[in-house]
């Protein structure tokens, strides 16, 4: 967990059953191991020969055309390249969130997980050229595109979370942040927090002197860290984690003279988690539904990997989900939702606070009652990794997360990012523009250029040793504050029009280097030693990678 | 693009030598997406049928009261005095003659309800296309409808196309100065438009023409105080359009440019504002087009006299006297009064009438919406 | 800014147009030929009451056989009509603001159709009708609402494909049908396949008048048991809140107020039909410029369903529009009124106004009276959506 990481570890209490008699437990079968359990080094996003295409008034957009790489465990992967040069294509792509009209996954395989997130894509459309034009009628067939995004459901932010670029549209302006975080909380780790609601102890007898040693140390004046420790014992004794972070926020507003309020404060806070029969009965009830949403994301998960239609435990599953649905504590309509969630959203809100903690926001309460346009970029891009992680997805996709933002946000970002990967362990396709960037924060560059990946290389030897002409170029491009230089280089040219793209390499108009082959046909990716793999006929040898 | 001679698909519109001036290039886009659409283009069909009828109208008498005629007369003599044909319905009793040459037999106790299928006494006119419109024996004399129907085409278009062209000029005028000039200009168009967009449509013409045509007969000054009513009711509403789209027109840069290089505001006015603001408008006025019978027909519904005489021959005229409460409570009363198959539910009364106008304005919102489809840069792919 | 200092602003920035509508009915009632504006002031028939020059009798000496009317110096000195125009205008406005809008004329549409209303002042006649127009228009509202949104967010999520194209003629056939011919036919209808559009209808036979199919009030002598309620008078008013539906709950009245609302069920239907034609559109392309936002593309690639997508997130925004455009339709809306409730005889404003202009002399106080409550009640309604979209829109609020 994200605000876990920061404490002591405290065993989640799920096995505590003792209070919850004959629960319909249903446990789903898990059969890919989790995220956690991978090992480093494994392959858990394969992209093989990627083609999407935009269908306009224009003609055929071959935005991409044939992208593969993998992205392996732990690692963080860079896609650089210029702007509309595909990689947010790209990135939309793996997660289908391409518009439909006018775009198209047109062909590939995406496996995550051994699973193929394009299963079942050649039946979803068919392309008939129409006579001299240069468009293409597509005919769609919607309940086959339906039922993709329906399995997509399974993977988005529970495997593969993503952030985007401008973080100030990113959010809903109408909801407040905690709403927003509560709903990804609630999807993704509903069952764990239900859980330990129903396991949390109000009336423990450690509670109350737990609750005094933080006030005492309130009135001494204790350093913030000192707070935090004794806010999480209060935790402990109560057993429910994010009371611990209630308890702190609630000292560190208090002050000295007047500690007595903070603990009747406290006790009276206390009261979130005493539940009575009514909310027990509606917590399990939220659980069940839950549940049901696990057992509809892993039959998805299976039909994707399998390959095959699993008609009968989705339809039970869908069926189920149909009423989670609509009674939802987080969105479902609000009538049907009933009096006793009402513990349970409050849990969500601390859990939220949690999270705000997590991603270094200095008054993460605040912040979580706010609407999101009232917050700067650079804060709620820090909201929105929070909600990208709080699923604790296996891959992390940023967008350009902040060719928005001014430098010095940028460099907190970046850093908070590789602080949390650090912790978490999150395989990362980082996508941007700035190559100084990647440097930084990536394992390994892909290069993209025109709807194809050029070079695909560790970062060392990428800087070290450019391979490509374009990678050289836009390395030398760079103004260098050591070399005093008197000309700018730049790539003569500019970025070929994707309808009409140029025959065989994409680049080799501009090249330098081109040869008479170049034109002709596309060079295939070869692997030059050390894991560095270029695109290029000045390097094209028998070591073709597959 | 390629710099070398590789291997380039032209597409039709490059095979070229010279691309056509960009007005024209939009305009051909636009018929492109419009094309596709097929609403749009059976809207268009029948408004080209309604303009085919509207050059047979032109074939009719001029003036409306020239058209045939009949009479509900109950088995009572026909007008003596009539100077043109006439069609007279009675109810045939055992031994009963037709009190006319030209007399319809109707169901008993129902005069004047002449379905599209009954055929005359001595066949020499032939049956009533669009049947009768019922009335009580001894009202006015109407006439047929299919007539009326096909002469109203020129009433209800001219009256539309005057209101619409109209109150369109008198908005983009008002709408251009007060979205460029803004300032107090502005201030005071809004709160005028604002004002005349609070008072509910129906109830301004009303107020207008009943104050300032009460006493006027002839027929081209009602119709002319008819048009400025309707005209008084719409400037607004394209006023407001115009000028929200001047506001985003007057600052693009070309604009800008236009200033820069000395051109003053009535020249900027003329050629970058206004060319570039009307797109909106000429969708709302295709709609509005067929408002405007259907306008008609509330307020001649409702029972203000619009038109010098009450059964003038326009389609909305048409169809509210075929609606009347009057006419549906006579037929109501009648056919529990009269037990069996004597009671003929006079459909056709409010299919012909109502289908003209349905059809009408349908085809034009089709027209409309295709047309709003077809300029809209967002909704285009 | 707090809400309430939000509503107070906004209603203190209708106050020009409230005054400019005035404005505009002041010239036209100025317009006006003297003899009608005595006559809608203070009722009576202005071609006997109010002719300038009466038939000379010993009563004042005059020229040519005729003499001055001394009603007439009387009416015109008492409305100001020989002060200059400004004068004129402050005192109409004063007027209007104090509720002094005339009386109902004595010869005129209104007086021969409601005779109660013969010589009644046009505030107080208006006020027995408002209320049965106010229901009718909540339950259109409340149709509308249930209808438009919906398909509305149907059509923009299957755009273009069968259901949007159905819907599209479903808001064209909305806007092209005259309003008085889809209610003529419903009527119809209802007439013959249950005996009539009301509850009570069907419970009742033996009707033999067309006003006793139609006519929210008072209602015929049908009853359960035979037995009519005491308080029921055989007026237009009802007693206390002057609401058929609220009166008639406020007494126990449990059938009436049952039936009371059926009646207005299919007129409200065929308002909402007109007016939904309108809002569809909107509606659609309201979502459909939502649902390209970005934040939506986050909601998805959150791993929400897709229902919830577009429920909660893309439709709460898209509501903003919808409100908005819904206020802006109020006027035609309105204007709707008069033909539906001529059809079904509602006893509503509407129908005030379609008696009035029926016969000449057109009873000029009732006109302007109801058109300056229409406008009120549009205006109203504006204030009313603009306070909606603040409450609905945090960043109107807090922004």
């Amino acid at each position: 967990m994200v605000a876990a990481a920061s404490l002591p570890s405290t065993p989640p209490p799920v096995g505590e059953e003792a209070e919850v008699p004959e629960l319909e437990t249903i446990t789903v079968p898990l059969e890919a191991p989790p995220a956690a359990e991978s090992r480093r080094g494994d392959v858990i996003l394969d992209i093989r020969d990627l083609k999407t295409y935009f269908y306009t008034y224009d003609g055929v957009v071959r935005a991409l055309d044939g992208v593969s790489f993998k992205l392996r465990t732990g690692e963080t992967l860079g896609l650089a390249g210029e702007t509309g040069c595909g990689k947010s294509v790209t990135a939309f792509s793996v997660l289908r969130l391409i518009p439909d009209p006018p775009g198209r996954v047109v062909s590939g395989k995406i496996l995550f997980r051994g699973a193929d997130l394009l299963w079942g894509l050649d039946k979803e459309a068919r392309m008939k050229p129409i006579k001299n034009s240069v468009r293409v009628k597509v005919i769609r067939r919607f309940r086959r595109i339906k039922a993709a995004a329906a399995r997509m459901m399974a993977v988005r932010g529970h495997g593969i979370s993503m952030i985007f670029q401008e973080p100030t549209q990113a959010m809903n302006p109408v909801f407040p942040v905690y709403d927003q975080l509560g709903e990804a909380l609630s999807i993704h780790r509903g069952r764990d927090i239900i859980d330990q609601l129903l396991a949390a102890t109000p009336n423990a007898p450690e509670l109350l002197p737990a609750i005094e040693r933080l006030a005492e140390g309130v009135q001494n004046g204790e350093k913030l860290d000192q707070l935090k420790k004794h806010a999480m014992e209060v935790g402990e004794a109560a057993h429910l984690q994010s009371f611990g972070t209630q308890a702190f926020y609630a000292a560190r507003s208090a002050s000295a003279a007047n500690t007595d309020a903070l603990v009747h404060d406290l006790k009276a806070a206390a009261r979130r988690f005493r539940l009575n029969g009514y909310q027990r009965s509606m917590m399990r009830y939220r659980r069940l539904q839950s549940v049901q949403m696990d057992e509809l994301r892993e039959a998805y998960m299976k039909e994707m990997r399998e390959g095959q239609m699993h008609r009968l435990l989705e339809a039970r599953a869908r069926r189920r989900a149909f009423v989670a649905k609509w009674t939802h504590p987080q969105f479902g309509i609000p009538f049907l939702r009933r009096r006793g969630d009402k513990p349970l959203r409050d849990e969500l809100f601390w859990e939220v606070v949690g999270l705000l903690e997590g991603v270094q926001i200095a008054n993460p309460v605040q912040v979580a009652r706010c609407y999101p346009f009232e917050l700067s970029g650079g804060m709620i891009q820090r909201v929105m990794i929070a909600m990208a992680l709080s699923s604790e997805p296996a891959v992390l996709i940023a967008d350009e997360p902040t060719t928005a933002l001014d430098v010095t946000i940028q460099a907190q970002i970046l850093e908070l990012m590789r602080d949390l990967k650090e912790r978490i362990g999150t395989s990362t396709l980082l996508i941007t523009h700035d190559l100084a960037v990647l440097a930084e924060v990536a394992d390994r560059i892909c290069i993209m250029y025109a709807g194809h990946i050029v070079e695909n290389a560790p970062v060392q030897s990428l800087f070290a040793n450019p391979l490509h002409p374009y990678t050289r170029g836009l390395l030398a491009s760079i103004p260098r504050v050591d070399q005093p230089n008197k000309q700018l280089e730049s790539i003569p040219g500019s970025v070929p029009n994707l309808i009409n793209p140029p025959e065989g390499c994409r680049f080799h108009p501009r090249c330098p280097y081109a040869m008479p082959i170049c034109s002709e046909t596309r060079p295939p990716m070869t692997e030059e030693g050390g894991g560095h793999q270029v695109a290029c006929y000045l390097y094209h040898g028998p070591n073709v990678v597959e | 693009m390629a710099e070398e001679p590789g291997k380039e698909v032209e597409s039709p519109k490059k095979l070229r030598r010279r691309r056509p001036s960009p007005r024209i290039d939009q305009f051909r886009r636009t018929w492109y997406f419009f094309r596709r659409n097929t609403l749009a283009m059976i809207g268009l069909g029948i408004l080209v049928f309604f303009a085919a009828l509207f050059v047979v109208s032109f074939f009719y008498p001029a003036d409306p009261t020239e058209l045939t005629t009949y009479y509900a007369t109950d088995g009572h003599a026909i007008n003596p005095n009539a100077t043109q044909a006439q069609i007279c319905t009675y109810q045939p009793g055992i031994g009963e003659l037709p009190p006319g040459p030209n007399c319809y037999a109707t169901p008993n106790g129902m005069p004047s309800v002449i379905a599209p299928t009954v055929s005359l006494h001595p066949a020499t006119l032939g049956p009533l296309p669009f049947g009768s419109l019922t009335q009580n024996p001894g009202s006015d004399p109407f006439y047929d409808p299919f007539d009326g129907l096909i002469k109203g085409t020129q009433w209800s278009l001219t009256v539309s196309v005057g209101v619409v062209a109209s109150g369109a000029i008198i908005g983009i005028l008002a709408g251009i100065v007060s979205g460029y000039y803004g300032g107090i200009i502005d201030e005071v168009v809004m709160r005028i438009t604002d004002i005349f967009l609070s008072i509910p449509g129906l109830l301004l013409v009303i107020i207008v023409l009943a104050v300032l045509a009460g006493s006027v007969t002839s027929l081209w000054g009602r119709m002319s105080y008819v048009i400025f009513a309707f005209v008084v009711t719409w400037w607004p509403t394209y006023a407001r359009i115009v000028r929200s789209q001047v506001l985003i027109t007057r600052e693009q840069r070309y604009v800008e440019a236009a200033k820069a290089s000395g051109a003053r505001g009535g020249r900027i006015l003329r050629k970058h504002i206004l060319p570039n603001s009307i797109y909106p408008v000429f969708v709302q006025m295709s709609l509005d087009v067929g408002t405007v019978p259907l306008l008609i027909a509330a307020i001649v519904f409702i029972g203000f006299r619009l038109f010098p005489v009450t059964n003038f021959p326009e389609w909305g005229t048409i169809a509210a006297l075929s609606a009347q409460p009057a006419v549906l409570s006579g037929f109501i009363e009648v056919c529990q009064t009269q037990q069996g198959a004597a009671c003929t539910f006079p459909w056709w009364q409010f299919l012909f009438p109502g289908l003209t106008l349905f059809l009408f304005a349908i085809s034009v919102s089709f027209f409309a919406d295709g047309l709003r489809d077809a300029l809209d840069p967002r909704l285009r792919r | 800014m707090r809400l309430w200092v939000y509503v107070v602003r906004r209603i203190l920035l209708v106050f020009p147009v409230v005054i400019g509508v005035m404005t505009i009915t002041f010239l036209l009632v100025s317009a006006l030929p003297i003899p009608d504006r005595l006559a809608s002031a203070f009722g009576e028939n202005p071609r006997l009451s109010w002719n300038q020059y009466i038939a000379c009798s010993r009563i004042t000496p005059g020229a040519n056989g005729t003499c001055l009317n001394p009603a007439y110096v009387r009416g015109t000195h008492q409305l100001g009509l020989d002060r200059p125009i400004y004068v004129q205008w402050g005192t109409y406005i004063y007027n209007t603001f104090t509720g002094n809008w005339g009386y109902v004329g004595n010869a005129s549409g209104v007086s021969t159709s409601v005779p109660i209303a013969r010589g009644q002042p046009v505030v107080t006649v208006l006020g027995w009708f408002l209320p049965y127009t106010l229901e009718l228009a909540a339950i259109s509202l409340l149709l509308i609402l249930i209808i438009a949104i919906p398909i509305g967010n149907l059509s923009a999520v299957n755009r273009n494909r069968p259901i949007d194209q159905a819907a599209r003629v479903l808001s064209f056939s909305g806007y092209a049908l005259p309003g008085f011919l889809l209610g003529s036919l419903l009527l119809m209808a209802a007439v013959v396949l249950v005996g009539g559009p009301s509850v009570h209808s069907a419970f009742c036979s033996g009707q033999t008048s067309y006003s006793d199919f139609t006519g929210s009030w008072p209602p015929p002598q049908c009853f359960p048991g035979g037995i009519s309620p005491t308080w029921l008078n055989h007026n237009v008013q009802s007693s206390p809140t002057g609401f058929p539906t609220v009166d008639a709950a406020l007494h126990g009245q449990w059938f009436l107020a049952l039936d009371t609302v059926i009646r207005m069920i299919i007129p409200a239907f065929v308002i909402a039909y007109g007016t939904v034609a309108l809002l569809l559109r909107f509606v659609r392309n309201s979502m459909l410029e939502v649902l390209n936002l970005d934040f939506v593309r986050t909601a998805r690639a959150k791993g929400l369903p897709e229902k919830t997508v577009i429920n909660k997130h893309a439709g709460r925004n898209s509501l903003n529009v919808t409100i908005t455009v819904l206020g802006l339709t109020f006027a035609g809306f309105i204007a709707g009124f008069p033909i539906v409730e001529t059809v079904f005889q509602l006893n509503g404003v509407g129908r005030m106004i379609a008696y009035s202009v029926t016969q000449t002399p057109y009873d000029y106080g009732v006109i302007f009276g109801s058109t300056v409550l229409f406008t009120l009640l549009v205006v109203a309604a504006n204030i009313i959506v603009d306070v909606l979209y603040a409450f609905l829109d945090p960043r109107v609020r807090l922004g």
